[in-house]
């Protein structure tokens, strides 16, 4: 074996190990993502922010959705409408939610806020 | 030399599996889903397979499919609108007591299915039940209790009876001035049906569609198991009283929660009884689990209607469909049938009595 050649043997064993590396974390970036609690809200179809869900912490603000602005609290983990200008006022009334896959849908204001990851159960029939 | 040969032949062994890899990693089924305000709801459609751009033309042809299907049968755009010239059922509604109208195929074939389950249901369900559901209001902002002559007086306007179909010219015909359509209890799960064949023609092999929780899946779920399909609480908000597992079938739920307003005390759910012209009140929530998703939609609300003893009777009497009811007493029943794909979880709220 010349210099050479071990230099390209090296090179390809470091490649592939990089290559099997690069995939990996491609592989097991979608698990990372269900251990830290985030809510994605979106608006008429379109993300409109992602919220990070920290223990501890406490805010509220406003959005604006297909009606007017509705007002979103925070706390902790977990999430809900505080205000809405809709009538029904379902959203409002759900409360909180904190778990992975959980929603709260305001079908007049048209937004949606998600807790990020996959619920243990594929869907619910409501 | 021989030496350079193995050393030439090993590196490309690296590079085939670092080729093939890749190429797995690109091959894995991957999901896709999207979501968008429909028929009054949130319809949420997730599909699974190997090819990111075949799943995205499926759901995008799979959507419209949908919204083509929730123009036609609108019943509540304003006079005008284009939403309002789109709408076959507006059309029928204006032409109430005058002359039959041309329809779609689908509105056709969804009038057709109307009127068999209002013969079977004996009444229960009826899709001319406008004229009551404008009264209580339940389609606007301010439900109310109407006095009994004025129950009186919409219950003349309502009745499949009076709904006029012809096949062959594709016409339908309210023959009764004042009369309406309100497909609200068929559309969804309509609509929801025809999108999952759009699917299955793009190639599709698994797939689940929630339109509003009317839920229908395809084929089994990507750890190629049965979907596990919740069935909500009828009183608390987070908890499921039942956990079904589906394959390549629908759920779809009508309950007393969804839309109601208290008055004097009690409880009006919107789910009106077309014979009596109140709401239904025996049932809190009636779960029906069959292949075909408009077929389980018209179902539900036949279960709900329908006194639940009669709801299981009538369900059993039927080939591929099953029930799973919560009581107004809070008893909870199911068809036997059910048993092995279903987990029911009672808590503290329910009576269930497995021996049934």
């Amino acid at each position: 074996m010349t210099r050479a050649d071990k230099f390209l043997l090296a090179g390809l064993v470091l490649f592939s190990l990089l290559s099997m590396a690069a995939l990996y974390s491609r592989f097991s970036g979608g698990d990372d993502k269900l251990q830290s609690s985030k809510a994605v809200i979106s608006v008429q179809g379109k993300i409109l922010r992602t919220i990070d869900l920290t223990p501890g912490t406490r805010s509220s603000f406003t959005l604006q959705g297909r009606l007017g602005p509705s007002i979103v609290g925070v706390e902790g983990n977990r999430i809900r409408m505080l205000e809405a200008p809709c009538a029904g006022k379902v959203c409002v009334n759900q409360r909180w939610i904190e778990n992975p896959g959980e929603t709260i849908v305001c079908i007049p204001g048209e937004i949606m806020i998600r807790i990020e990851g996959t619920a243990p159960l594929d869907a619910v029939t409501r | 030399m021989i030496r350079q040969r193995k050393l030439l032949l090993s590196a490309l062994g690296v590079l085939l599996i670092v080729l093939l890899a890749s190429f797995q990693y690109s091959r894995r089924i991957r999901e896709y889903r999207s979501e968008h305000f429909l028929m009054d709801t949130l319809i949420s459609i997730k599909v699974y397979g190997r090819n990111q751009e075949v799943l995205k033309k499926a759901v995008a042809e799979a959507f419209a499919e949908m919204r083509r299907i929730a123009e036609l049968a609108d019943g509540f755009p304003q006079p005008g609108t284009a939403a309002y010239g789109s709408s076959d059922v507006c059309r029928i509604n204006a032409q109430a007591g005058k002359q039959p109208v041309m329809v779609d195929n689908d509105i056709m074939a969804m009038l057709e299915l109307a009127k068999k389950y209002h013969h079977i249901s004996l009444g229960a369900f009826d899709v001319t039940i406008g004229p009551l559901m404008e009264l209580w209001g339940f389609g606007g902002e301010a439900p109310h209790v109407p006095d009994a002559h004025s129950i009186q007086a919409a219950l003349a306007r309502v009745g499949s009876d009076k709904l006029v179909l012809n096949g062959h010219e594709r016409t339908a015909f309210l023959t009764k001035a004042g009369m309406k359509l309100d497909l609200g209890a068929m559309a969804k799960g309509y609509a929801a049906e025809k999108a999952i064949w759009i699917l299955e023609k793009n190639g599709i092999e698994k797939a689940l569609i929630d339109a509003g929780g009317n839920v229908r899946t395809l084929g089994r779920n990507v750890h190629e198991a049965p979907w596990k399909i919740g069935v909500k609480d009828p009183r608390k908000s987070a908890a499921v009283t039942a956990v079904l597992q589906l394959e390549n079938a629908s759920a779809v739920t009508s309950g007393d929660y969804y839309r109601y307003f208290e008055a004097g005390g009690k409880r009006y759910n919107h789910i009106l009884d077309p014979r009596s012209g109140y709401p239904a009140v025996r049932t809190m929530s009636a779960t029906v689990v069959t292949k075909d998703a408009g077929l389980a939609d018209i179902l539900s609300t036949v279960f709900f209607v329908l006194p639940p003893e009669k709801a299981l009777e009538t369900a059993g009497k039927m080939s591929g469909v099953e029930v799973f009811l919560v009581t107004a007493d809070g008893r909870i029943l199911h068809s036997s049938s059910l048993k092995g794909r279903i987990e029911v979880l009672p808590g503290d709220s329910y009576r269930y009595d497995q021996g049934r």
